[in-house]
């Protein structure tokens, strides 16, 4: 079983590449508004993986 | 960003490892801001302040003050520079949570006025994005953000159920994370020209292994779980030694009250056909998934995988598991020795049963209807299939 941070770091780099790609295709004479992209966990209570 | 309370629930000093391996793979993933919940205070707030020096795990809360020194014990707010937008981050706790052994030294302000004095402090340090990490509950998160102008996204923690999509609470976006880590909240804010919240979204996406891993997080997870399975198992041992010595060697068996478990190979003497079917299910492997996943000395796990854990006559360290490892008949049908007490026709098994372990937090998709007919011992001749297991299954994707 994957660990909950390994998944994390994976969700967090994934929606990190399409925050910039995002940007990255704003074109510079038409500018759109800015995103910024908030991950959040919530009440982990010590637990890093299923038990099994 | 996570909301605080990350830290073990369990007492036990053992888990103090718990905490401080989560604080380090939230600095490996770049966590930018957290809150505090109680949880966090556990284990001293002496502890916490120093595990929080070692790591550099920028943790905040806003209205945990400090009784001596008349400041709030953790930074009252965070200011995070991202793509050229100061993001302004705070904290809150209920007014009413109990401190633990960090309660004489600390006192706790109303949320509401600790909020009012944040948000201004923060927008004057140019913050145009305020972000509350809240550990007030669904109800007192939504009536905060009701009442205080100023919150452009919270993210509600303490019991709150997971919704998969958030909502707007007059102009603040509320996410709903559910808890134990099984899920992650992406909000997503539209910025203005001039950096201000124009519109924002929220979803909440399951952890599933379907997520990729990252080498090192994984290495660094390998390392803990071994060196942590290895410190129960010690433990474990050396306890069912001192309690042999406790009891003089006389052995389990001759201080056994009268009602105790026996396990399956008394019960299968005379009820062969049932036993039979019974090791065709999942029940009868639950013990070797806590083995494979080296879990099998973690008490919050083995509770559930092996007959009658720590009470008379069942499991008590994993030297019983040939016997009593597994979902076994008296995890469903009770204690053996209650056998003859039993009316002609024993009671049903039930929903409620099953629910003993297939929980909302643990077996949160798990559906009686469907998983039902895989366990009764009259096995119907038109049983719908189980659903697919990922390739990484677990209880918790609905084993």
């Amino acid at each position: 079983m994957k660990s909950l941070t390994v998944r994390l770091v994976a969700a967090a780099v994934a929606l990190g590449i399409a925050a910039a790609l995002l940007g990255a295709a704003a074109p510079a004479k038409v500018l759109e508004p800015g995103k910024l992209i908030i991950l959040s966990t919530t009440d982990v209570k010590g637990k890093n993986e299923p038990c099994g | 960003m996570d909301n605080g309370g990350f830290f073990p629930e369990e007492a036990d000093s053992l888990y103090r490892d718990k905490a401080w391996f989560l604080m380090d793979g939230m600095v490996l993933l770049g966590t930018d801001a957290v809150g505090m919940s109680e949880k966090e205070l556990k284990y001293g707030r002496g502890w916490l302040l120093a595990q929080l020096k070692r790591s550099r795990l920028p943790m905040t809360n806003a209205n945990v003050w400090d009784k001596q020194t008349k400041k709030t014990l953790l930074p009252p707010y965070l200011i995070i520079k991202k793509g050229g937008v100061n993001v302004g981050v705070f904290a809150l706790n209920s007014d009413k949570i109990d401190l633990g052994p960090a309660r004489d030294s600390l006192t706790l302000e109303e949320p509401a006025k600790a909020a009012a004095r944040v948000i201004p402090e923060m927008k004057k340090k140019g913050a145009t994005v305020i972000v509350l990490l809240s550990q007030l509950g669904k109800v007192e998160s939504e009536d905060l953000v009701t009442a205080v102008d100023g919150i452009d996204a919270v993210i509600c923690g303490r019991n709150v159920p997971v919704l998969q999509k958030g909502r707007m609470i007059k102009n603040t976006v509320a996410c709903y994370g559910g808890e134990q880590g099984q899920n992650i909240g992406r909000t997503i804010i539209t910025l203005d020209a001039a950096k201000h919240m124009q519109t924002g979204e929220n979803d909440v996406f399951v952890l599933g292994p379907e997520v990729g891993e990252k080498p090192e997080v994984l290495q660094l997870t390998k390392s803990f779980n071994d060196a942590f399975n290895d410190k129960m198992r010690k433990l474990e041992k050396e306890r069912a030694v001192q309690s042999s010595t406790q009891t003089g060697g006389e052995g389990q068996a001759a201080k056994q009250p009268v009602d105790h478990f026996v396990g399956s190979e008394v019960c299968q003497r005379c009820h062969m056909p049932e036993y039979a079917q019974w090791l065709k299910t999942d029940h009868a492997k639950a013990w070797q998934t806590l083995v494979d996943q080296k879990k099998e000395s973690t008490p919050e796990c083995v509770t559930c995988h092996v007959v009658g854990y720590k009470q008379a006559g069942g499991f008590q360290t994993a030297d019983d598991a040939p016997k009593l490892g597994n979902v076994q008949c008296e995890n469903c049908h009770g204690m053996g020795t209650q056998h003859e007490a039993m009316p002609a026709s024993p009671p049903k098994i039930t929903e409620t049963t099953c629910r003993t372990c297939h929980n909302a937090t643990t077996s949160p998709t798990f559906d009686f209807a469907i998983y039902e007919p895989h366990i009764v011992h009259k096995t119907p001749a038109n049983m719908p299939p189980l659903p697919p297991k990922p390739a990484n299954s677990s209880m918790k994707s609905g084993h």
